[in-house]
């Protein structure tokens, strides 16, 4: 145990180190993503216990469907600890830098896997903890639950983390066995966005806003059939889910000790046959991570002429810049599958559009459908904002530790900023124009909202795009493992917030000039020259609010990295 | 051919340089010792335009580093002390990247001075394949082809030797010397003795940020009162004695 906590203790001494010091700019920014933290986990609480007061309103299937939620929330939850425990093992199990000086200590095998599987435990549960206690206290708030309820939350959870953390480990180390590290992180990543697109256009299909509508159903047996939460004996989740309830509603006291056997002596079979497969092929596995294989660049012929097309008008130097992020994009098999989500959440998106229930609203159909298209603008722009947040944004931290290239070469800071920013420009506004005239195309709008939401989008693109790269200069990281995860710090959620904003003001600065306009066309009556000048002073103002979101975080973000040691 | 004019760097209220003064001639190769945390990377990075200093001026082929960056840069070569490349690149289209960003002109000319590199420093059998399956010298030398890609009239080298091994090693201080034959001055920071004795002919001794002794093997064994070798020198000066007495 002795040799398990001594393996386990630098990356304990080393958070506290970083924590303890953190300069003074640093510990400001980690309170202000608590605070962020506790308004989000505050905000979840309150939602989670109106949904739940909502159902208790509804007599007989409101215990039944609070139920069911909470079997759905820990199947979510066991899904997303396993599928976490599958990525996160890898990389503390076979690819940490620190793995070569363990090994080649005198500890034993056995140890070392299992102090790694602890950290695995921990790196792996602590986002599904942020996001499951808040839903959690919401069912203790609303049914009023005793001490004994906490109690077996938190040895359940903990149990159920353990069966999660085995079943991840276990396949992580069987697909190492089978192929060398390097090559299952590409596999897993794959699979992963494969499974996570599939699931989103599962339950998108799925229409679930219908559950909120009984009347839509005819009798209540059909509803009860739409719920279609899986529900089997053999599933740990429904064993914590009942266990849990009984301890909820005060029922059934024999239950809990049941479930709690079948639990606890599940995941402690589990952990042995996890220990045992690892004395078995945990070292094989960490032994042919560390192979180095040639690797020969895959569809060289496509992207090279994609890349010529596109460094074309560049230049020299800006167009190797460019033609390289190109290259490493495409290959880096992390990165392009993220398309696929983007391509998903596009379909999705516009999809939602096309299964409104506008003919039963009481409000006219034009004014609501064009109310629709002007609130969609700020929609589509935070849709924008988030894209941006995942590829704009980190165009800068991307260059990673060959930093140095860039500085040290007669390519000047401001070129390369503003190359990176145009780059992004097109992409970024075909997408934004795809949304915008895909959505207002269903929503069968005015050609004047039409018109109106094509040209704000559209300068919107270039502000949300400046304010990705200025963002992402001011706060690059350029000893980042994972590039995706440069967006979940500091500077991506300042980034979401400030664009954000950006996107508000728009919308708030464009409301009354469009109020006016329309009105105006449905009464027949013609705009006074008063109005006509609040309409040029508003759209003056939106012009200039969007050369503000282009010049001002493209300044900054270059005096930054100027500055940047 | 390079001036440091009482350049210094303050992290904090760190000094790691402090206040120095250099100058190389043109074709020379300077060697740059010192110990662990004496601020030769820092002061080399400074020099590649990598890291602003807090004060003082870099002066190179006659032009300020500071007010003319991008001229400075197109006659610099840097190799620094750890490889970090693009890894998803292959070594040919690393090569293709460097040569867009110094603006050599594509063609023939471009494609024969590449091969040629890959070849001397022996990596044309793997020009192809991705840089995330080159060794760590495999990668120190291609950044050494990078830097001499676009024919630097000043090389700025931090710890050239990491990671190569003996054939690799000799092929660097070859090159070096040829080099300098054809008039690049090299500005090396190093801290294998052996080879600032066998190539540099002039040497700087940094500690604690500041240059303690300056000149030619000849005049440091003077300055230090020594007349071994570079390593009884380096010792003499630096005040480090090698004993093993403090362990034992």
């Amino acid at each position: 145990m002795g040799d398990i906590w001594l393996l386990v203790k630098p990356r304990i001494l080393g958070f506290r180190n970083h924590l303890a010091r953190a300069s003074g700019t640093r510990k400001k920014r980690a309170l202000a993503m608590a605070g962020l933290g506790v308004s989000f986990c505050l905000g979840l609480f309150v939602i989670s216990c109106r949904v739940l007061l909502h159902f208790q309103s509804a007599e007989v299937i409101g215990d039944i469907l609070a139920r069911y939620l909470l079997s759905m929330i820990f199947l979510t939850f066991f899904s997303l600890l396993i599928f976490s425990h599958v990525i996160t093992a890898l990389s503390d199990l076979f690819l940490s830098n620190d793995l070569e000086l363990c090994h080649s200590m005198p500890v034993s095998l056995e140890k070392i896997f299992v102090s790694r599987a602890v950290q695995t435990l921990a790196d792996s549960s602590w986002m599904v903890i942020f996001f499951g206690v808040p839903i959690l206290m919401a069912y203790a708030y609303v049914y009023r639950a005793g001490p004994a309820f906490y109690f077996h939350l938190f040895h359940l959870s903990l149990a159920m983390t353990v069966i999660a953390g085995s079943i991840g480990i276990l396949v992580t180390m069987l697909l190492v066995y089978v192929f060398p590290a390097q090559r299952t992180r590409d596999i897993i990543m794959l699979l992963s966005v494969g499974m996570l697109v599939a699931l989103y256009f599962l339950f998108r299909f799925m229409r679930p806003e219908r559950l909120v509508d009984p009347d839509a159903f005819f009798t209540i047996m059909q509803y009860m059939g739409a719920l279609k939460a899986p529900r089997s004996p053999y599933l740990p989740t429904q064993w914590i889910t009942d266990a849990l309830w009984a301890s909820l509603t005060g029922s059934g006291g024999g239950d809990v000790l049941f479930y709690m056997g079948l639990i606890w002596s599940t995941a402690a079979a589990l952990a042995v046959i996890t220990v045992w497969t690892a004395q078995a092929l945990y070292f094989e596995g960490f032994s042919k991570s560390q192979e180095a294989k040639k690797r020969k660049a895959a569809g060289k012929r496509l992207l090279d002429r994609l890349v010529k097309w596109v460094e074309r008008p560049f230049g020299s130097d800006l167009g190797a810049v460019l033609a390289k992020d190109m290259r490493t994009f495409f290959r880096d098999n992390t990165q392009w599958s993220q398309l696929l989500l983007l391509g998903a959440l596009v379909v999705v998106y516009v999809y939602n559009f096309s299964v409104l229930p506008l003919d039963k609203s009481p409000i006219r159909l034009d004014f609501l459908q064009n109310e629709l298209a002007f609130l969609n603008m700020g929609l589509a722009g935070f849709v924008l904002s988030a894209v941006s947040a995942r590829f704009v944004f980190p165009a800068v931290s991307a260059e990673g530790s060959a930093y140095w290239i860039i500085r040290s070469s007669p390519l000047r800071l401001r070129r390369y900023l503003w190359g990176k920013y145009l780059f992004f420009l097109l992409p970024m506004a075909v997408l934004a124009e795809v949304l915008i005239i895909g959505t207002n195309y269903m929503l069968e709008v005015t050609p004047f909202m039409m018109g109106l939401s094509s040209v704000t989008m559209l300068f919107m693109v270039f502000g949300i795009v400046a304010l990705g790269i200025g963002f992402g200069a001011v706060y690059p990281d350029f000893k980042h493992e994972n590039i995706a995860q440069v967006a979940t710090g500091f500077g991506g959620v300042l980034y979401m917030i400030v664009s954000s904003l950006f996107i508000g003001g728009v919308i708030v600065l464009e409301a009354g000039p469009v109020y006016i306009l329309f009105m105006s066309g449905v009464r027949g009556v013609p705009v006074s020259p008063g109005k006509w000048a609040f309409i040029v002073v508003s759209f003056a103002a939106v012009l200039a609010l969007n050369a503000a979101a282009v010049w001002r975080p493209m300044r900054t973000g270059l005096k930054a990295l100027r500055g940047y040691e | 051919m390079i001036q440091l004019i009482n350049l210094t760097k303050v992290y904090r209220q760190f000094r790691a340089v402090d206040g120095i003064h250099l100058e190389v001639g043109k074709g020379k190769i300077f060697g740059f010792l010192g110990p662990n945390g004496a601020g030769k990377t820092t002061t080399i990075k400074m020099m590649a335009g990598v890291l602003a200093p807090t004060h003082g001026r870099i002066v190179i082929d006659g032009m300020d580093l500071l007010k003319q960056a991008p001229a400075v840069k197109r006659i610099v070569g840097f190799i620094p002390d750890r490889p970090f490349v693009y890894e998803k690149l292959s070594g040919i289209e690393f090569l293709h990247f460097i040569a867009g960003l110094y603006h050599l002109e594509q063609g023939a000319g471009l494609e024969r001075r590449i091969s040629g590199l890959l070849e001397l420093f022996e990596l044309g059998g793997w020009r192809d394949e991705l840089i995330e399956s080159y060794s760590h010298g495999m990668k120190q030398r291609l950044v050494m082809c990078a830097a001499l890609l676009h024919r630097p009239r000043v090389l700025i080298v931090d710890e050239p030797m990491v990671g190569l091994d003996p054939k690799a090693a000799r092929l660097v201080k070859d090159i070096f010397r040829r080099e300098a034959r054809k008039g690049t001055t090299i500005f090396m920071s190093t801290h294998s003795l052996e080879v600032a004795e066998e190539v540099c002919g002039e040497i700087a001794i940094i500690q604690e940020g500041r240059i303690i002794a300056e000149g030619t093997p000849a005049e440091l064994r003077r300055q230090a009162g020594v007349d071994g070798n570079l390593e009884e020198i380096f010792l003499k000066l630096t005040g480090g004695t090698g004993d093993l007495s403090p362990v034992s």
